[in-house]
């Protein structure tokens, strides 16, 4: 699904991001990677959105080099990609369904599809009776639940989430951890940068850890 | 790989050979789009993209109406420009006696063959109208204007020759140098002469004045240019955060683009209908002083309207230089835009 074959990323300022990084994500793999601020989890999530490019070494996501995709091929790509934000990126003058609906919109579906869909991502998340609600109307969990149901709703292949439980209650990213669970069963890679290793000590799933750019760790959380 | 998954193994077999009628494959609801839908949803984005824009202009009303105005003017002035000089140019085809030829004919030459020429020469394709002034009419009217007519009386004899005075039917310089050879090689003138110099010299200004509205013209699209541009990058920014949500959730350069050009062409559709408010009011207008005017030199000469042609034509033109702009705008913009 993904594969790092000694990634480096080195910023025009000489800021270098990621050393060489190696690792390779399974499809339907649940994993973690974190680290402290500054350790490379935004800049190896940026590389796989194709926000950035790797300087060196080669970057496979589902087959595709993404150091020479060219610009056009980006949205394609990420029409494959789910993503999730910690600060939800939600659009507030849009309702629950309009926020959600988006992806789909842009894969140009049918309205009674986009209707079917829209529908079974919120009931997902357990927001069905929010559809007609705007963002601003809902909890901060809630709002982040709305970001979980755009990211799935056109049934991605690898889910991506920076730091999604951050703003959140002990409780409520539990709650957010387990609807990544879920979605993960159903068979899509989730790839999830958090520094809440309390929370991923929890959820025993596999996790990288990120120092300075460098891979420290690989391996099962809490073992 | 996939965002949608393939169809089920199950339906991917054929059926038995014992089935009397297999039912037909039903499409798996999680197929890919075929190509109707795929051309419906393109409608279908079109049309979403168009209402949003609608919305949006309509959420700020007088905002939007300014910015019609404003482009409006800038239109108006170089088509108004350019209608007032075809009323000037369909003014010059009414003065065709300042193209008139003037034929002297012999002194030896009388009133009789005079009106004979003047009747021959009416009959004469291209040519409207023959007047004959016989030798005591030029002379009478000679000394009225000269203020010499006690020197006049004075002569032994009417220096003056018969005229014969030809209004030709357009004002074509080849047409009119023709005709005047025509005239010439009649018998009893002795000269054909054209006065062109009117005619030339509105001819001058007339391209005097298509110049200054084809450089009036370049500039206000500029500047037209410019305001739907300033406009666009407006809502831009106001919906940055949009975009970059947008491109990150797969929506490619022309989706991001779509609705910042229905803007464009809307704020193009409303300047042109604004402009072509005004220039026919404006028209309107002026026309009650100009057939005033016209009325004192004897003339019913009124402006003419705009014609629908010609409203047809500011409209298109405003919507291509609406959508134009808007496309330059986003097409500078959009690489700001990546998402952060």
């Amino acid at each position: 699904m993904i594969r790092f074959e000694q990634v480096g990323k080195r910023y025009a300022n000489g800021h270098v991001g990621l050393h060489e990084l190696s690792f390779r994500v399974r499809r339907g793999e649940f994993l973690f990677v974190t680290g402290h601020s500054g350790a490379g989890k935004s800049t190896l999530l940026r590389l796989l959105l194709a926000m950035e490019r790797p300087t060196t070494g080669k970057l496979l996501l589902a087959g595709q080099d993404l150091a020479t995709i060219s610009n056009a091929q980006i949205p394609f790509l990420r029409r494959q990609i789910g993503v999730v934000f910690q600060n939800h990126q939600l659009l507030f003058d849009r309702t629950v369904f309009n926020n959600v609906a988006l992806p789909l919109q842009i894969l140009g579906l049918s309205k009674a599809e986009i209707v079917k869909r829209v529908d079974s991502a919120l009931e997902r998340v357990a927001l069905s009776d929010k559809t007609d609600l705007f963002p601003g109307d809902l909890s901060t969990g809630q709002q982040q639940r709305v970001g979980i149901a755009r990211a799935i709703v056109h049934r991605p292949a690898l889910l991506l989430a920076d730091e999604p439980t951050g703003n959140l209650d002990p409780r409520l990213a539990a709650e957010i951890m387990g609807v990544f669970e879920d979605i993960n069963r159903l068979g899509t890679s989730v790839l999830i940068a958090s520094h809440d290793l309390a929370l991923i000590a929890r959820m025993r799933h596999r996790m990288l850890t990120l120092q300075r750019g460098r891979l420290i760790g690989d391996g099962e959380a809490g073992v | 790989m996939s965002a949608t998954r393939s169809p089920k193994v199950s339906e991917r077999v054929a059926p038995k050979p014992a089935d009397p009628q297999p039912p037909k494959k039903k499409r798996d609801e999680d197929d890919g789009p075929d190509f109707a839908t795929l051309l419906h949803a393109w409608i279908e984005s079109h049309r979403a993209s168009l209402v949003d824009s609608l919305r949006r202009l309509g959420k700020q009303p007088i905002g939007s109406f300014f910015t019609c105005l404003v482009m409006a003017v800038a239109l108006s002035l170089p088509m108004g420009l350019s209608l007032l000089l075809n009323n000037v140019e369909r003014l010059g085809g009414s003065w065709q006696r300042a193209a008139q030829i003037s034929l002297y004919l012999n002194l030896d030459a009388s009133s009789k063959d005079g009106e004979a020429l003047r009747d021959e020469i009416k009959n004469i394709p291209g040519v409207a109208e023959a007047e004959y002034i016989s030798r005591d009419q030029a002379l009478e009217e000679f000394q009225q204007q000269s203020g010499l007519g006690e020197a006049l009386k004075e002569l032994p004899q009417n220096p003056l020759p018969g005229v014969v005075l030809v209004t030709p039917n357009e004002v074509d310089k080849p047409a009119l140098e023709a005709l005047r050879q025509k005239l010439a090689e009649m018998p009893k003138v002795q000269q054909a002469q054209l006065d062109l110099v009117w005619v030339e010299r509105l001819a001058a200004i007339l391209k005097l004045g298509d110049r200054f509205v084809f450089g009036l013209t370049v500039l206000l699209v500029s500047a037209l240019l410019l305001v739907i541009g300033n406009t666009i990058r407006l809502h831009i920014e106001n919906r940055r955060t949009e975009i970059e949500v947008i491109k990150l959730v797969g929506g490619t350069d022309s989706y991001v683009r779509r609705p910042f050009l229905y803007m464009g062409a809307l704020y193009g559709l409303g300047a042109g209908v604004l402009s072509w408010g005004v220039l026919a009011f404006g028209l309107d207008w002026l026309n009650d002083a100009v057939v005033g005017l016209a009325g004192l030199y004897g003339s019913d000469f009124a402006l003419a309207g705009v014609p629908v042609a010609d409203g047809l034509s500011l409209l298109l033109g405003a919507v291509l230089l609406g959508y134009i702009g808007a496309w330059i705008a986003v097409a500078r913009h959009l690489r700001e835009l990546a998402p952060k």
